[in-house]
């Protein structure tokens, strides 16, 4: 395939072409990499950008599917804080994110460095750790539906073994929001074990063997050498969890549809609910808006952490 | 970690050494096992019949093969599971012809801007789909002349209940844009220009030169996409008001909403039907997924 080409290259956009038919050619180029690149352009324009720029324009408006609305200014947004289901629903949210990110990610990480010794079978391991992940999330939750349910479920069965008097679980308020919590851990650990797997096998073997060599033990090793070169990766892992966490929808729609009461209603469920419920966009729109900054916050302290670390 | 040429480190450590690894496998072993009983439970339950689940118990009396059957005829899951089947071609279809397009030629053309272009779809790249959940509905219900709808998207529905409004919105992400034109990038250009030498034009060359080459590349993209139209909730929650055009998720919710009714052999058994397509996917496609979550995770 590889003949000897005597002809400059022509494949950076600001390179001068010398002749009058590399011109040409150059402009064939051009033209096909815009007609190749349109449609995504428009798909991404009509579906992304335009519905990102109308949230924030509906937010400030009273739209419910009529013909016509008003501009309310703010109105929806202090309307929202003072809303007992908006602020139950924000709690939650954020809770649910403090507590599973990082009990995901230290078991994911955990289980990463297990399986990246070497071990037989990882074939199986990485199966296993990953099918939940693969496996939608409303028939994740109905297993699990099934799992709690404290008449001949599972759980219940399993902690009977030992004497333990059977829970309530998704029933009672109080067990019902770290029951949903469980699940959203066991369900996230493979992506994450897969991403920390990949980094820790791009670790330099040389680093690690030198450092074994100056006599450091395996937690120094971890801690000087394997700790620092997933830094980035970590970032990225916490990331997608916070931006995950904070979707949380289908789990809650399958399993407790926010109840008991509202122990476990959580953001999306709030918003799908003010919007195609009680057929309030516009407050949706802005409850939607106030989820956007504080994934914005969540991301800004995550960068600060990571930050500080790795001052250290 | 072998003792073989770390002698030093080697002589002091085997018989502790030979315990943490016995504990490791344990510990793992543990771990898959919490990951897999589930499952086990729900095709375990799928078998037994309606009595046998008041009280608790591992086993079925019996294989009752029959609860699939009767779960169909409880509710339609076969039109479910092919409405999904359906919507999962199709998204994927359109995913693939858009995104190595694009991603194509982000990665060889020289188009003016291309890095900002490609910017642009990193950022794309990471916003929810929850977000523009509410104006998606509303463009999806303006799709001018669908669905009853005038030249300028008013007084019909669009494509809400539509196969156009399950396929096309979700289809496209640009995470796959990224993704294609990260395998792109990687193939050299010298390849692009003998073919334009031997006097192939430009869209042959990315047809029949560039992308037959990236082959296992966009078999990744395709198994991502497959698994995302999957299992995909909220927006056919969204948009579909008839049976007729409800996934095989959506079917599932449904029928475990009401509490009181819920059968619970034949709700395992749908819920059976819903996940073994994926977990056969993950099981051939292993490669891909490693390979698709690397790419995203450390080059992204």
């Amino acid at each position: 395939m590889s003949t000897t080409l005597e002809r400059p290259a022509l494949t950076s956009a600001g390179k001068v072409a010398s002749s009058k038919g590399d011109r040409t050619l150059v402009r064939g180029q051009v033209r096909t990499g815009w007609a190749l690149l349109t449609p995504a352009l428009l798909h991404s324009g009509i579906f992304i950008v335009v519905p990102v720029i109308a949230v924030v324009v509906l937010s400030l408006t009273d739209y419910s599917f009529g013909d016509s609305f008003d501009w309310v200014g703010f109105t929806n947004y202090t309307d929202l804080f003072r809303d007992p289901n908006f602020l139950a629903s924000l709690w939650h949210t954020v809770l649910y994110a403090i507590v599973v990110i990082p009990i995901s990610m230290a078991i994911s990480l955990a289980v990463a460095i297990g399986l990246n010794q070497r071990i037989r079978g990882l074939g199986f391991f990485r199966t296993a750790f990953y099918v939940p992940t693969v496996t939608a999330t409303v028939a994740v939750a109905t297993i699990w539906l099934w799992i709690y349910n404290p008449g001949s479920g599972l759980a219940n069965g399993f902690l009977s073994l030992f004497g333990f008097a059977p829970n309530q679980w998704l029933a009672d308020p109080g067990t019902a929001l770290p029951s949903l919590m469980l699940v959203g851990i066991w369900q996230g650990l493979g992506t994450k074990i897969i991403i920390y797997l990949a980094a820790l096998q791009s670790v330099s073997r040389d680093l690690v063997e030198s450092a074994q060599l100056d006599g450091a033990g395996r937690w120094q090793r971890f801690a000087n050498v394997t700790w620092p070169a997933i830094g980035p990766v970590q970032f990225f892992v916490l990331i997608t969890s916070i931006v995950g966490t904070f979707q949380v929808f289908d789990l809650v729609y399958v399993m407790t549809q926010g109840g008991p009461g509202s122990s476990t209603r959580v953001l999306v469920m709030d918003i799908y609910q003010n919007a195609f419920q009680n057929l309030k966009l516009g407050y949706a729109s802005a409850e939607t808006v106030i989820m956007m900054i504080v994934i914005a916050i969540f991301i800004a302290a995550g960068r600060r952490l990571q930050k500080a670390d790795t001052n250290d | 970690m072998t003792s073989v040429s770390l002698p030093a480190v080697g002589s002091a450590k085997p018989p502790a050494f030979r315990a943490g690894r016995i504990l490791l496998y344990v510990v793992l072993t543990v771990g898959a096992l919490l990951m897999i009983v589930p499952f086990v439970w729900m095709a375990l339950t799928a078998f037994k019949s309606n009595g046998e689940i008041a009280k608790f118990s591992w086993l079925p009396s019996e294989l009752r093969w029959r609860n699939f059957v009767e779960a169909m005829q409880t509710a339609p899951f076969l039109r479910y599971f092919r409405n999904s089947l359906f919507i999962a071609v199709g998204e994927t279809a359109f995913t693939l012809a858009v995104c190595t397009t694009a991603g194509y030629a982000l990665a060889k053309l020289p188009i003016r801007g291309g890095k900002t272009l490609l910017n642009y779809f990193i950022v794309l790249l990471m916003v929810p789909f929850q977000i523009i959940l509410v104006p998606l509905f509303l463009i999806v219900k303006s799709i001018p002349l669908f669905g009853g709808n005038n030249i300028l998207g008013q007084g019909g529905i669009g494509w809400l209940n539509s196969w156009w409004g399950l396929i096309i919105p979700l289809g496209a992400a640009p995470l796959f844009t990224f993704l294609a034109r990260q395998f792109y990038v990687s193939l050299p250009d010298q390849l692009a220009q003998a073919a334009r030498v031997d006097g192939l034009g430009e869209f042959g060359i990315f047809w029949r030169i560039m992308t037959p080459l990236v082959k296992p590349a966009l078999i990744t993209i395709a198994v991502f996409q497959i698994e995302a139209a999957w299992n995909g909730f909220l927006w056919p929650l969204m948009i579909t008001t008839s049976d007729e055009m409800r996934p095989l998720q959506l079917g599932l919710a449904i029928f475990s909403q009401n509490p009181a009714e819920i059968q619970w052999p034949y709700l395992m058994a749908g819920t059976a039907l819903a996940t073994l397509p994926m977990i056969v996917l993950f099981v051939f496609a292993q490669k891909r997924f490693v390979e698709g979550m690397a790419n995203v995770g450390i080059k992204g």
